[in-house]
């Protein structure tokens, strides 16, 4: 009966996860923290030949030679990790600095292991930022562009009482017209494709939009398929990306925050 | 201990009359229709492949050409229907007297005469085709039109509903929004590295994908995976039915308006993905079936651990989906919805949860058993009702099931190694069939010089779909959320 549910449902203990311990976590994500300081060149290469994405490469950067590893195309495989010794290894906080496109590709001088660029923020310092922003309410229409359901499953995880979503004001809408916020999951599909700029078009302005996944930030393991026009950045307007396969409910909401307080800091 | 050896296989070249008997099982009847699709001969041939299930025997394959055309054989077996148009939407095969020749896969942006399958691609230009739907005719007959783009954190379909005031007539689905081409996808890669795409057809069941993918290249290369292997990969099959289980109980709770027990189950779903991220850094086993084994070892002290969060986990589930189905609300809205008769269930060949809702005693694991489940006594709930209620009832039985072969696994676990590598043969074909949360999922696989040219999947919901809509006919619009959920069925699995 009804009543019996409820008093089975109160009886048990409060399982929210507080604040601190959720953001940058990301825990269970498998995705790789590179120790520069025991990068050598020939770790460098091993680790960019077992790359199935392409997430990892050696490139030129700002004049240096540089190992990158660009997050959004990392599906958390693990093969750098297992052929990487103490160079590659499972991390822990998000190893990103944010949320724009830049910030989700990190790269290394090869000659002296040091990073160009800065560093991830600490945990700590996130948090600062983001505390403040918890008096604000934020509306979310999640659109599959085409993904596997992976995705979707981690974000329905953000509602479930661990998680908690609305306690930050946050909460998912039915209607594309009642969103501030489009989390956009999947490479877009050429079936998909216009269904995807019609939703784009239905939410009002102001709005954001975020690509969650690998598949969103670079189209992820279907990137050169025929059925694919690319990432969703290819389609529409981006603010934000949350790379993962899949981002885990704590990633997705360090995300959506970051996302959040950039855009209303502007 | 391998199911893979029992597909036995005829080929037939004669090119003049292609058509062919449908096989008959030990027992007399007409042999269930698993799977058709095509593939290209190293000099470009094309051919057609139709697997069945002919029982005790295992699988059998019949091979024919496909560069003449062929008799369909949809109106014997009205499963063959969606196949059929995929095949002539990958391959451009001929199919006569096809009774829907509609395209299925690609949608009105594509060209006609596009087969992505037959060789290279180039640039593939933008076009304007028109689908017809089926018209219901009368007086009072109003079509609505849901999707692609549905309300709530849901994959995305069209559905086409032809009703007269609240009762639905006819449903008709057009889906394949989430099609990526995954299946092109494999080909031209190494075997070693498939695994990903597969773990990526269908998200929420990749263990399952994961698992059958690498059995199929194991069987083609004749490689049997440690018995440690293939008790671990039991533990996150039956992990990952009872999360999917539990969550499809959760789901068929909120989409009555039962918010309470919705949370309730969401929080225990929750609490084994964290227990499993604790044991293998993973939350859905992602990147842990290789070919040949595991990429590592479990640690015992956190298997035990694991174990036991299952344990509580389903205790607690069992005490709510009790209580759950005590509630005269609940009975009222499940029971006599969405009704899928068995002679549909069996023209359609349905699989899973579903076909055993509907009167049908299917299942992998004991009728052809892989992995470690020739070990343990598998139990099938079947039950005739076939509506939701039914449906439900199933799933909260095989949770009972899935928690008892988790437990006795973990306690009997043996030590021993996780991996055999494996030396990759020039040209090999293999074919394995693995009961995912949604039913009997396939992956038919052929190597040519160390690489995939053809990787065919057979996905649950591929063949489920199809039966959806005749379970929602004469039923109100409203209840039409409440019997797809009881469904379960995944677009993307579906899409590939």
């Amino acid at each position: 009966m009804i009543g019996d549910v409820i008093g089975l449902s109160l009886r048990q203990p409060n399982h929210v996860v507080p604040v601190e311990v959720l953001l940058g976590n990301c825990d269970g994500s498998r995705m790789p923290l590179i120790c520069s300081e025991n990068l050598t060149p020939a770790v460098a290469q091993k680790i960019v030949e077992v790359c199935p994405t392409a997430a990892l490469e050696l490139k030129e950067y700002q004049g240096q030679r540089c190992l990158s590893l660009s997050y959004g195309r990392c599906t958390g495989c693990g093969r750098c990790i297992d052929v990487g010794g103490d160079v590659v290894v499972p991390a822990k906080h998000m190893p990103w600095r944010g949320v724009a496109r830049e910030d989700i590709t990190r790269y290394w001088n090869l000659d002296n292991g040091r990073e160009i660029v800065g560093t991830p923020p600490s945990p700590a310092e996130a948090r600062g930022q983001i505390h403040s922003l918890l008096r604000r309410a934020l509306t979310i229409r999640q659109l599959d562009a085409g993904s596997c359901n992976g995705c979707e499953v981690e974000i329905t995880a953000l509602t479930n009482p661990y998680y908690d979503l609305e306690r930050f004001g946050i909460h998912f809408v039915a209607s594309p017209k009642h969103a501030d916020m489009l989390l956009v999951t999947g490479p877009v599909t050429r079936n998909m494709a216009e269904a995807v700029q019609a939703t784009y078009e239905a939410v009002p302005a102001p709005k954001l939009v975020v690509a969650v996944g690998a598949c969103g930030c670079s189209g992820g393991i279907f990137r050169g398929s025929y059925a694919i026009v690319g990432a969703v950045d290819a389609v529409i307007p981006v603010d934000g990306y949350i790379p993962g396969c899949p981002p885990t409910p704590a990633m997705l909401l360090t995300g959506i925050l970051e996302v959040l307080r950039r855009c209303t800091a502007k | 201990m391998t199911q893979d050896a029992a597909t036995t296989s005829e080929t037939r070249n004669d090119t003049s009359s292609v058509s062919f008997e449908i096989p008959r099982t030990n027992r007399g009847t007409p042999a269930r229709l698993v799977t058709i699709f095509g593939s290209l001969g190293p000099n470009g041939e094309k051919g057609v492949h139709y697997i069945f299930d002919v029982g005790d025997a295992g699988y059998r394959e019949i091979s024919l050409a496909g560069d003449d055309s062929l008799d369909s054989i949809a109106l014997q077996a009205p499963a063959a229907a969606w196949s059929e148009r995929e095949l002539h939407d990958q391959y451009g095969v001929k199919l006569e007297g096809q009774p829907d020749a509609r395209p299925l896969v690609f949608h009105d942006n594509w060209p006609d005469g596009f087969f992505p399958m037959l060789g290279e691609l180039g640039e593939v230009p933008w076009a304007q085709r028109q689908y017809h739907f089926l018209q219901v005719q009368g007086e009072g007959v109003a079509e609505v039109a849901v999707g692609p783009v549905h309300a709530g954190i849901i994959e995305p379909g069209h559905f086409r509903f032809s009703v007269v005031g609240d009762t639905i007539l006819h449903l008709e689905l057009r889906h394949f929004y989430t099609h990526k081409g995954t299946e092109k996808l494999f080909e031209g890669i190494s075997p070693l590295d498939g695994t990903m795409l597969a773990e990526s057809v269908s998200g929420d069941n990749c263990f399952a994908h994961a698992v059958c993918y690498c059995q199929a290249v194991e069987s083609a290369h004749g490689l049997d995976v440690p018995s440690r292997a293939s008790a671990l990969r039991l533990i996150g099959l039956e992990l990952e039915r009872l999360v999917c289980h539990i969550s499809d109980i959760g789901g068929l709770c909120t989409d009555v308006g039962f918010g309470v027990a919705a949370a309730y189950a969401t929080r225990i779903k929750e609490s084994l993905l964290r227990a499993s991220a604790k044991c293998c850094g993973t939350r859905y086993w992602r990147r842990i079936a290789i070919p040949g084994g595991l990429r590592f070892d479990f640690d015992s002290a956190k298997l035990a651990e694991l174990g036991a969060a299952v344990a509580s986990a389903s205790r607690d589930f069992k005490e709510m989906a009790r209580l759950v189905l005590e509630t005269p609300s609940i009975q009222n809205r499940f029971e006599a919805a969405g009704i899928l008769s068995q002679e549909a269930a069996r023209d359609l060949a349905v699989v899973g949860p579903v076909a055993r809702a509907s009167g049908i005693n299917l299942d992998v694991r004991r009728d052809h058993p892989y992995a470690h489940y020739g070990q343990h006594r598998i139990e099938v709930p079947v039950t005739h009702y076939g509506d939701v209620m039914a449906r439900a009832r199933i799933r909260i039985a095989e949770a009972e099931i899935s928690t008892r072969l988790i437990g006795e696994t973990v306690t009997t676990l043996t030590d021993g190694g996780v991996f055999t590598p494996l030396t990759l043969q020039g040209d090999a074909q293999g074919f394995a069939a693995v009961e995912s949360p949604r039913g009997e999922l396939c992956y038919w696989i052929e190597i040519r010089r160390h690489r995939i040219t053809r990787c065919h999947v057979k996905s649950p919901s591929f063949q489920n779909w199809p039966a959806m809509p005749l379970a929602v006919e004469g039923n109100v619009i409203a209840d039409f959320p409440l019997i797809n959920k009881s469904f379960n069925l995944s677009y993307s699995g579906c899409d590939r």
